[in-house]
């Protein structure tokens, strides 16, 4: 007999489920009918295909929304009998970070990419003309993947995708359980799990959509160069895949940066970038993508390197799904920071990536000869042939993070092929220090693609005249090298811990990123005459420049400041053993500690209403040489406190932002309650409104009795009477003034009870005892004081550091950005006019 | 030969020559008594936190001081000394991977990566709170 619940809402899901099948069935006759579209030979058949097609794709996209609607309805309803809405929400959150739990799990990220791409294939539907009905089947064959995502149907034994509409109680590992025969369980469940605290930010609500928009736009210039192949049109998807590709590096770019900007200001990785996996793996396709659009004008303009960029756009969708398959199929377990673990999709993830690889690179093996390639050798002084060369540089760096980043891959397949059994193999581990690992080999690459960036476009396309680019570059090279022996001497770079060849190689870098900026300045002014309309390629590699400048700047003068120097003199931790020094700093309660050119002092902490997190007020303070205070500001790093379980601490940095610097702290470890014996007393005190008791650090005031009190620890209720003491609390230590209000009160007429109220801040503890009586009418109370020793038990522990010229790094970002933007312009302003012009010559042998 | 193929051919060896020296780079999964038998060179060693033992961390007497027992997979158990805080949520790892160095009977680490239980196992838990 199927047992009734109680309270379930089944509609929402059902809905959802319902579109999600539809979406898949809709994908998939949309495939179809676009893939005979473009096989058909007689333009009526054609016709009646492509109004199937688009009927059903429109159907499918109409679907997906209404799948996103559903599961953020469910979301937003607290409906907790779903699984999805128990394990990544709770009734507290605020609502805008419930769009942090839609995308926080595998299902809704997934979602969200088939979100943006039913829009991008609208969008497409529009505008690609001509080449929509073989661009759309491949984008229909693209949703049609993602959809097998989502439904969490089986078919024969195998489960395909996962369900996020899946009840709780249906879940294996809950079918079970006793608690979901009843027919009331929903009684019992009546919050979620929660999410992560450091997923409760702002940069969860906005960095993801931007990146899966990034990733699902990657499928245009992949489509684009397929239908070039399918179709054999092997030159003519060059001019409308362009602004596409440009569209897709800028937001895949931004997305990747957001990424950074939130590692750098919200979690306490102690940077923007650390070379984890899942960084490199979104990184690696953004790399690819530019190559492809650099061999792509190369082509565009000499009629070399097409077949390399055909492998480009390919490779880097092919790319995308690997960084999927890396980062959800949970084999990065042992090597990255973000805990990701199997979710029983490996396989799928697998396929799904094969299924773009193999007929992508197979269709280009079986045309290869037909690919038009020029026989004709290109010059060395030619813009194409040194655009090909960067290409290839950018690929060796793609492929050096690949091979490191898979690692993990690479055991999996040595254990599995049994070659590591065979030639006495043990696991491989990533290097022991990674960033150095790849920071040595990509900073000779980050030089040679910046002088390329500042060098080759003073090239022309095909053959250079003799001295030209020389006339041309010999003042910027020259003001360059000016611009970097400032830099060097000014702000003292001498970042020895790697030895001189690496000090050689960050002044070199240093050259080459001051370079790409100063030379691409110069060709704004000097070749383009201040032309900003066809300046965006310009404009971009200025802030490519600018990103390697402020990459460079900010890592090799990174300091922290917070070092502890206790213990320094043992040589435990000597600089040479490379282990991290000291750099954590203990800071007891108003105690100014010296850091760097600061005194920091913590001052306390502090909650604010409607957010869960405790913030702790640290003090920094400059002197200059005969003690005046030059400068004073507070921080206030934060942390979660998870009161349920073990003591964990999950901190927020807090920066102090300068121009040129930023001095950045984080709290890594605070006070366990539990670990201390509290061994001090409550000591009684009778006093009246008016009169004072003194403690270790300072004395409170009885400032007045108040009846029928409301505090943050009493609420009143029917039946209980009620009285206050409301105390104001002096600290001799410094300026700050608390206040506590400790509640007594009868319930019944016959139970005292009491609510105490505590100052953190300064280990102490008040408690409304009772009220005396006494003969003259007089109201007299008898508050119980626990002063447990004070800044002894109160400290935080916290690491700072100070990031020079990090602005640098987000203003090349932002500069890049625009000039991606002003490409697409001016790609798209492009293509409208030769497509105008064309139209106006077909048209005029008719007038004759 | 066209100049194409050459400077593919070049782009080939130097990636050939830079993986190469990568593989140099990489180290492999130890165990304490492999680490010890080459004392002085940094390793990595996944091992599990012995619970049954105390674990010490007190910042007012040496904030930057962490230490722990821990059992490597032959069943090794060896103190390990971390200098830095006590990471978060470290009693819930299932396991750790430490890289570091032998340094007489301890284990000196720099770098401490936790492999937390996946979030089906953490469901299953917080319903039987639940109940």
């Amino acid at each position: 007999m199927e047992t009734t619940f109680i309270g379930e809402h089944l509609i929402p899901g059902q809905i959802g489920h319902f579109f999600a099948v539809l979406s898949l069935v809709a994908s998939l006759v949309a495939m179809t009918a676009y893939y005979n579209a473009t096989r058909a030979t007689e333009t009526a058949t054609q016709l009646s295909w492509q109004r199937m097609a688009r009927w059903s794709f429109v159907i499918q996209a109409l679907s997906v929304f209404a799948v996103f609607s559903a599961l953020f309805y469910i979301l937003y309803h607290h409906l907790f009998e779903y699984k999805y809405v128990w394990r990544n929400s709770s009734r507290n959150m605020l609502t805008a970070y419930l769009f942090s739990s839609f995308w926080s799990d595998q299902e809704g990220s997934f979602l969200l990419w088939s979100f943006w791409q039913s829009i991008l294939g609208l969008v497409l539907m529009r505008t690609a003309k001509t080449w929509e009905r073989p661009v759309m089947t491949v984008m229909s064959f693209a949703q049609f993947c993602l959809a097998t995502m989502l439904i969490g149907i089986y078919f024969f034994g195998y489960k395909v995708g996962s369900n996020p509409f899946a009840l709780l109680r249906q879940t294996e590992e809950n079918q079970a359980a006793p608690i979901f025969q009843l027919k009331n369980y929903l009684d019992f469940v009546k919050d979620g799990n929660g999410l992560n605290p450091l997923l409760q930010n702002y940069w969860m609500v906005i960095h993801p959509p931007v990146l899966f928009l990034g990733f699902a736009s990657t499928i245009v210039p992949f489509a684009f160069a397929f239908a070039g192949l399918w179709t054999r049109r092997f030159s003519e998807w060059i001019k409308p895949v362009l602004p596409w590709a440009l569209f897709s590096a800028m937001v895949l770019g931004t997305g990747i940066m957001m990424g950074a900007a939130w590692a750098y200001e919200s979690l306490s990785f102690g940077g923007y970038w650390a070379w984890d996996p899942v960084e490199n793996a979104s990184l690696v396709p953004w790399i690819t993508l530019v190559a492809g659009i650099h061999t792509l004008l190369a082509y565009k303009s000499s009629g070399q390197s097409l077949k390399i960029t055909f492998f480009f756009f390919f490779i880097t969708f092919v790319l995308i799904l690997y960084s999927t398959f890396l980062t959800r199929s949970g084999i990065l377990g042992d090597t990255s920071v973000h805990a990701f673990t199997d979710l029983g999709m490996t396989q799928q993830l697998l396929w799904f990536m094969l299924a773009f690889l193999v007929p992508a690179f197979g269709l280009m093996i079986y045309h290869r000869k037909a690919i038009p390639t020029v026989h004709k050798e290109e010059s060395t002084y030619s813009r194409e042939f040194w655009m090909f060369v960067a290409s290839l540089v950018l690929l060796m760096a793609a492929i050096q993070i690949t091979f490191t980043t898979s690692i993990p891959v690479w055991n999996k397949i040595l254990n599995g092929t049994g070659l590591m059994k065979l030639f006495h193999m043990k696991d491989i581990a990533p290097p022991i220090e990674p960033v150095f690992h790849y920071n040595k080999i990509q900073i000779w690459i980050a030089i040679v693609i910046g002088c390329f960036t500042a060098v080759i476009q003073y090239l022309k396309y095909k053959e250079t005249p003799k001295g030209y680019a020389w006339r041309k570059i010999w003042l910027p090279t020259a003001l360059s090298v000016v611009f970097t022996v400032l830099i060097a001497t000014l702000e003292h770079i001498n970042y020895s811990v790697y030895g001189t060849g690496f000090l050689i190689a960050i002044y070199t870098m240093l050259y080459a990123s001051v370079y790409a900026v100063v030379a691409n300045i110069n060709y704004i002014i000097g070749i383009l005459k201040g032309n900003f309309k066809a300046a965006g390629a310009s404009v971009a590699h200025i802030g490519f420049g600018l990103i390697l400048l402020g990459i460079l700047l900010s890592s090799a003068k990174k300091e922290v400041i917070s070092i502890d120097n206790m213990k320094i003199l043992d040589g435990y931790f000597a600089k040479e053993s490379k282990e991290n020094s000291r750099e954590n700093l203990m800071l007891p309660l108003n105690m100014p500690m010296q850091m760097g050119n600061y005194h920091a002092t913590y001052v306390g902490d502090s909650i604010v209403e409607g957010d869960f997190k405790t913030y702790y007020r640290v003090r920094y303070e400059k002197t200059d040489e005969q003690g005046n205070v030059t400068e004073r500001f507070t921080l206030y790093p934060d942390a979660f406190i998870n009161r349920k379980g073990a003591a964990s601490l999950v901190a927020n940095p807090s920066s102090k932002h300068y121009l040129t610097k930023d001095i950045f702290t984080y709290l890594t470890s605070l006070p366990d309650p539990d670990a201390y014996k509290d061994t001090a007393q409550y000591v009684a005190h009778d006093i009246k409104p008016g009169d004072s008791i003194f403690f270790s650090q300072g004395y409170m005031v009885l400032r007045a009795i108040q009846p029928h009190p409301e505090t943050k620890n009493y609420k009143p209720k029917d039946g209980e009477m009620a009285v206050s003491a409301k105390l104001d609390v002096y600290s001799s230590n410094n300026q700050e003034q608390y206040k506590l209000e400790p509640v007594y009160f009868i319930r019944d007429s016959a139970y005292q009870y009491n609510v105490d109220d505590t100052l953190s801040a300064m280990s102490l503890y008040v408690k409304f005892d009772k009220i005396m009586p006494t003969s003259n009418n007089e109201a007299k109370v008898q508050i119980q004081v626990k002063d447990s020793g004070g800044t002894q038990r109160n400290y935080i522990v916290m690491k700072a550091m100070i990031f020079p010229y990090i602005n640098v790094l987000w203003m090349g970002v932002l500069i890049m950005i625009t000039g991606f933007f002003m490409s697409i312009v001016q790609r798209v302003k492009q293509n409208r006019r030769v497509e105008k012009t064309t139209n106006t010559r077909k048209h005029k042998p008719v007038q004759v | 030969m066209k100049k194409t193929n050459i400077i593919l051919l070049v782009v080939v060896a130097i990636s050939i020559a830079v993986i190469v020296t990568m593989v140099g780079d990489f180290s492999t999964y130890e165990t304490f008594a492999t680490a010890s038998s080459s004392a002085g060179k940094d390793y990595k060693v996944i091992s599990v936190v012995d619970t049954t033992r105390a674990m010490e961390y007190n910042a007012l007497k040496d904030a930057n001081l962490f230490s722990f027992y821990a059992k490597d997979k032959s069943g090794q158990i060896r103190k390990v000394v971390f200098s830095g805080t006590k990471p978060t949520d470290f009693e819930k790892a299932e396991s750790v991977v430490l890289t570091g160095k032998i340094v007489g009977n301890e284990f000196h680490c720099r770098e401490i990566q936790m492999k937390c239980p996946s979030k089906y196992k953490k469901d299953q838990v917080a319903i039987g709170k639940t109940i």
